[in-house]
């Protein structure tokens, strides 16, 4: 596992400071999305799907801190929209280092090798270059030819100048856990400090509606493709999430773990499902009727997901809950057993 | 199925309120018809029925806003925009890569295959 060691501290406290105030619900990471402009439109992708004055909009920096402050997590996640195409992107991530939040910048690094000379390496900052298999399969997830080949500088590049990089792949169905395996050794070789990965979600915005995992085929998948992991991958997840993804554990979801603002306010219930917005974080913990989300609640939406925005914030809690939970995160931390 | 085009039959069937939950759900422009018989067009993103004012906000075509309007204020709201979540691009992608891969599998037909055997 890769998570930096200040990383990992810096969540360990929180969640521990949390517990200490006694609080039930508490986010972990903030999805900020400060627009929703791309300059792609893959075909699992349920995000960017609005009219042109929509996609015109920017959130402000200054809307996007108090969003920040608000929330108060710890590790802020920028997706979008594309967020090397948002105008203020350098300003709002130099604040978030600033505020020493952990950040994740999530790019499909078409725009990255131009554009990394407005940042500053930290340990703050990662680019998340969205990877979802090799070439072939990248290129065909992203519905267009070359973004691979124009990914793969781009990391090497952010690597060379010493920015923390790391993956994110989505997988759907008729993923190959083969190819998948090749592809963690590639991104291993291009220097890369860890992989995240993640079964896609049913957006029923999606243009491809057809190609989403259930939850028997997850853990088929997801199965193979870590089974007998090997000790160079380096994943930066919780490992007990991966376990959950391999039908190791049964977790429910999180559903306020990673809180979504965007310019329609904070969005209810997740960062997947758009039920309607509310004003403020404070009314999106307090009004969200929680108990109608994940599997438990029989919701349809929730049944087959799976996605780490749900459950990695529930394997997280579980680490720091118990003994049993901290001894097995350790465990396999340390032996990269899965 | 896209509601692109629809101009709902606001009556006993089918509710104002049931209109504007179609409308928070689409993701194109509408065109909402206000009581006094004047229109506006924007992206619904938000509505809420809690409370003793049940109200819908939205984004004007021009960018403007948000903006919020109560149902009280509302006579009906036509789906005008088009929709950009009909799964257009996915399709045409598709297409293409079928085509392509008909394409590069008819040229190598070709090249394997030298025609009748004339020895």
């Amino acid at each position: 596992m890769s998570v930096p060691l200040s990383q990992m501290w810096t969540v360990a406290t929180y969640v521990l400071r949390q517990k200490l105030a006694g609080r039930k619900r508490y986010p972990f990471v903030l999805m900020l999305e400060p627009l929703f402009r791309c300059n792609l439109a893959c075909a699992g992708c349920g995000k960017i799907q609005y009219p042109a004055q929509i996609l015109r909009k920017n959130l402000s920096v200054e809307k996007c801190l108090a969003a920040v402050e608000e929330c108060g997590a710890p590790m802020v996640s920028i997706p979008g929209g594309e967020p090397l195409m948002y105008p203020e992107i350098d300003r709002l991530v130099a604040e978030l280092v600033n505020r020493k939040k952990y950040v994740y910048l999530c790019t499909n690094a078409i725009l990255l090798k131009e554009e990394l000379g407005r940042f500053e390496p930290s340990k703050y900052l990662s680019f998340s270059v969205h990877m979802d298999g090799l070439r072939e399969e990248h290129d065909e997830a992203v519905c267009r030819d070359g973004v691979y080949d124009q990914a793969v500088p781009a990391i090497r590049e952010a690597v060379a100048r010493g920015f923390r990089v790391t993956t994110n792949s989505t997988l759907f169905d008729g993923a190959s856990p083969l190819r998948m395996r090749e592809f963690f050794d590639e991104m291993m070789d291009l220097g890369v400090e860890g992989m995240m990965i993640s079964p896609g979600y049913s957006y029923s915005k999606a243009p491809d509606q057809e190609h989403f995992l259930l939850q028997s085929r997850t853990h088929d998948l997801f199965s193979r493709m870590l089974s007998k992991p090997k000790k160079r991958w380096r994943f930066n997840q919780s490992p007990l999430f991966l376990r959950f993804l391999m039908g190791k554990h049964d977790f429910e979801c999180t559903p306020w773990g990673n809180p979504t603002y965007n310019m329609f306010g904070w969005q209810r219930p997740c960062y997947l499902l758009q039920e309607g917005y509310a004003r403020t974080f404070q009314e999106l913990m307090d009004t969200t009727p929680w108990e109608n989300y994940g599997k438990k609640s029989g919701n349809e939406k929730c049944r087959d997901c799976m996605v780490h925005c749900g459950y990695e914030a529930t394997a997280v809690d579980y680490t720091f809950s118990s003994v049993k939970g901290f001894v097995e995160t350790v465990g396999v931390t340390l032996t990269g057993r899965l | 199925m896209s509601l692109e085009g629809w101009v709902p039959d606001v009556g006993p069937y089918l509710t104002l309120a049931e209109v504007v939950e179609f409308a928070f759900d689409y993701r194109g422009n509408t065109t909402i018809v206000k009581t006094d018989g004047s229109e506006v067009v924007g992206y619904i993103f938000n509505r809420s029925t809690y409370g003793p004012e049940p109200f819908l906000e939205y984004f004007e075509e021009g960018g403007e806003g948000p903006f919020t309007l109560r149902y009280a204020e509302i006579a009906n709201v036509k789906f005008s925009g088009k929709d950009p979540a009909a799964g257009n691009s996915w399709k045409a992608w598709l297409e293409r890569k079928e085509r392509e891969k008909a394409e590069k599998a008819a040229a190598a037909g070709s090249v394997r295959d030298p025609g009748p055997h004339r020895g």
